[in-house]
């Protein structure tokens, strides 16, 4: 029982995280990031290249993630969400628009890092052990605990400062946040900018502990889109409800169905369904908290 | 006095319709102009115009003798024009406090932000009692309340107000129409009061402009035009 709560706290963290970025974006310019996942696995493979590859502390190597899937955030937004968002009236262009650097990104990540699965070394030996009711190597705590602190950094980022409050301003109501002087084009690149690195922190976390490849891209952004889906689309609260939920159902699946075979996606994704079609709005669904 | 706003022969249109075909007015340092007019006839495209978040198709749009058509919205408030928009529009999931901080965006002195907000609560203590309470939940006079009072935090030269009255029981009206005329005499603001409710309008205003389909019909002393029978029959017939 503890195990599992444990186990599904640590991925819950993670997962938490992953959603905050995706719906941030969302919550700003109405875009569903498909390349969320892709940006995740960036993010791992430059902690990789600076922590195993340079062999530069690990700390050197989240924060070369963050910065650089940051950057990409940035580019991203002015060169191409930017002018589509300007001449399209239509949603499907973005969408369209997201799919397409979904795809790009993949094709880079293969071209510069390949398609191998890539390990770092361990940023800590050893395991608790507690009376075996408990067990769990010291760095995945150490990862969870990372992760933990960054989602109350980054809610306490959005409810006190300036620039959250801009942001939380712009998604509540778009014309009455400029008619407060609140430069949408600015704080669009912003929030992109800021979702990516969400993105590539965690994929600077987790390759420490499942490593990275390039597989990993699609199958993240679907398990993004579905906590934002359980929590509602657009709200700080429930997408880390919702990260949290997919994460303690995947430490429950894991180890209570794993004797019926690889079944747990499977239900949850029809429990996903069940669910929406009884509250499609999401546990939280309101625009935005 | 010196000339504050000038509007001179806008035109504006929505895709293929019009919504301006030439106006022009202007505001004073220290005035309160009115502009009244039937549903539709423009007047929040005026205001929607000079705050930039409707782009105008022809003439001038001149503030403090600057061209500020074709600015975005943040350049202009950032100038000093500040607007309640139509439908107030609260930010629905931020506190009372958040709010009226949000107000202040463009300022980055905090003790000066910090006397505004002072005032601001002096001046609608209802305010200080919902402090922390999320802005979509007060009633519709608070929320009118809180929204004047966040246009203030941005310590505004020129204060546009679209419809202030509007969905707000009558005693409430004549607190809102007295902090009006309070705000324009002690804060230095001048103040472009849109409304429908036209006797209010034009009994805290100096000058008037009477809008009909775009266009302006009529303008003068607030005062005279009261008296006017055009007015009456068209405004001033229904009685508050
Ligand atoms: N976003 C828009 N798209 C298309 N037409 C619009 C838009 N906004 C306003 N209009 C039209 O422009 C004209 C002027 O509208 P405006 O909102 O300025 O009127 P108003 O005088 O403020 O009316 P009300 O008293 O009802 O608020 C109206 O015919 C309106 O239908
Ligand atoms: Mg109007």
């Amino acid at each position: 029982m503890e195990q599992i709560l444990a186990n599904g706290l640590y991925l819950g963290a993670q997962y938490a995280l992953i959603a905050l970025g995706l719906t941030l974006i969302f919550a700003l310019m109405n875009v569903l990031n498909f390349a969320h996942g892709q940006m995740y696995v960036l993010g791992g493979f430059v902690t990789y290249t600076v922590y195993a590859q340079l062999g530069l502390p690990f700390v050197a190597g989240l924060f070369a993630s963050a910065v650089t899937l940051a950057i990409i955030g940035a580019l991203i937004e002015y060169f191409l969400f930017r002018p589509v968002i300007r001449r399209s009236s239509r949603e499907e262009s973005t969408m369209l628009l997201a799919a397409g650097i979904a795809f790009f990104l993949d094709a880079v990540i293969l071209l510069v890092f390949g398609e191998k699965q890539r390990g770092v070394p361990k940023i800590i030996n050893g395991v608790l052990n507690w009376d075996f009711r408990l067990i769990m190597p010291y760095d995945r705590i150490l990862i969870g605990f990372l992760a933990i602190l960054s989602i109350v950094s980054f809610i306490l980022f959005m409810q006190y400062s300036k620039t959250g409050r801009a942001m939380r301003a712009l998604a509540q109501d778009r014309v009455a946040a400029q008619l407060q002087g609140v430069n949408v084009d600015r704080y669009s690149m912003i929030g992109f900018a800021l979702g990516a690195m969400l993105a590539g922190l965690v994929g600077g976390l987790l390759v420490t502990i499942t490593g990275v490849n390039l597989g990993m891209g699609g199958p993240t952004s679907i398990k993004a889109f579905m906590m934002v889906m359980i929590g509602g689309a657009g709200v700080i609260s429930g997408a880390i409800a919702g990260g949290f939920i997919l994460g303690m159902l995947e430490s429950i699946g894991l180890s209570v169905l794993s004797q019926y075979g690889d079944i747990t996606y499977l239900l949850i994704f029809a429990s996903l369904m069940v669910f929406l079609s009884i509250r499609p709005q999401g546990l939280m669904g309101k625009p935005w908290g | 006095m010196n000339e504050m706003l000038k509007f001179d022969n806008v035109e504006l249109y929505y895709d293929h319709v019009y919504a301006l075909k030439g106006v022009s007015i202007d505001l004073r340092e220290g005035e309160t102009v009115a502009l009244i007019g039937a549903n539709g006839a423009g007047k929040s495209s005026i205001l929607r115009a000079i705050t930039g978040l409707s782009k105008t198709r022809s003439g001038e749009v001149r503030y403090l003798g600057k061209r500020i058509d074709g600015l975005n919205p943040a350049e202009i408030v950032k100038m000093g024009i500040a607007m309640v928009p139509e439908g107030r529009r609260v930010f629905p999931h931020m506190s009372v406090k958040d709010n009226l901080l949000m107000g202040a965006f463009t300022r980055s002195d905090k003790a000066d932000i910090a006397r505004t907000l002072e005032m601001v609560l002096g001046r609608f203590p209802r305010l200080k009692e919902r402090y922390s309470q999320m802005g979509g939940t007060l009633s519709g006079g608070e929320q009118q309340m809180m929204v004047i009072g966040r246009a203030l935090m941005a310590k505004p030269k020129l204060l546009l107000l679209d419809e202030p009255s509007l969905g707000i029981a009558p005693k409430l009206v004549q607190d809102i129409a007295r902090s009006i005329v309070a705000i324009n005499r002690d804060e230095n603001v001048s103040v472009l009061l849109v409304e429908q409710n036209s006797r209010m309008a034009l009994s805290i205003s100096n000058r008037a402009y009477a809008l009909s389909t775009g266009s302006i019909v009529l303008s003068g002393n607030s005062k005279e035009l009261m008296q006017d029978d055009r007015i009456k029959a068209a405004y001033l017939g229904g009685d508050l």
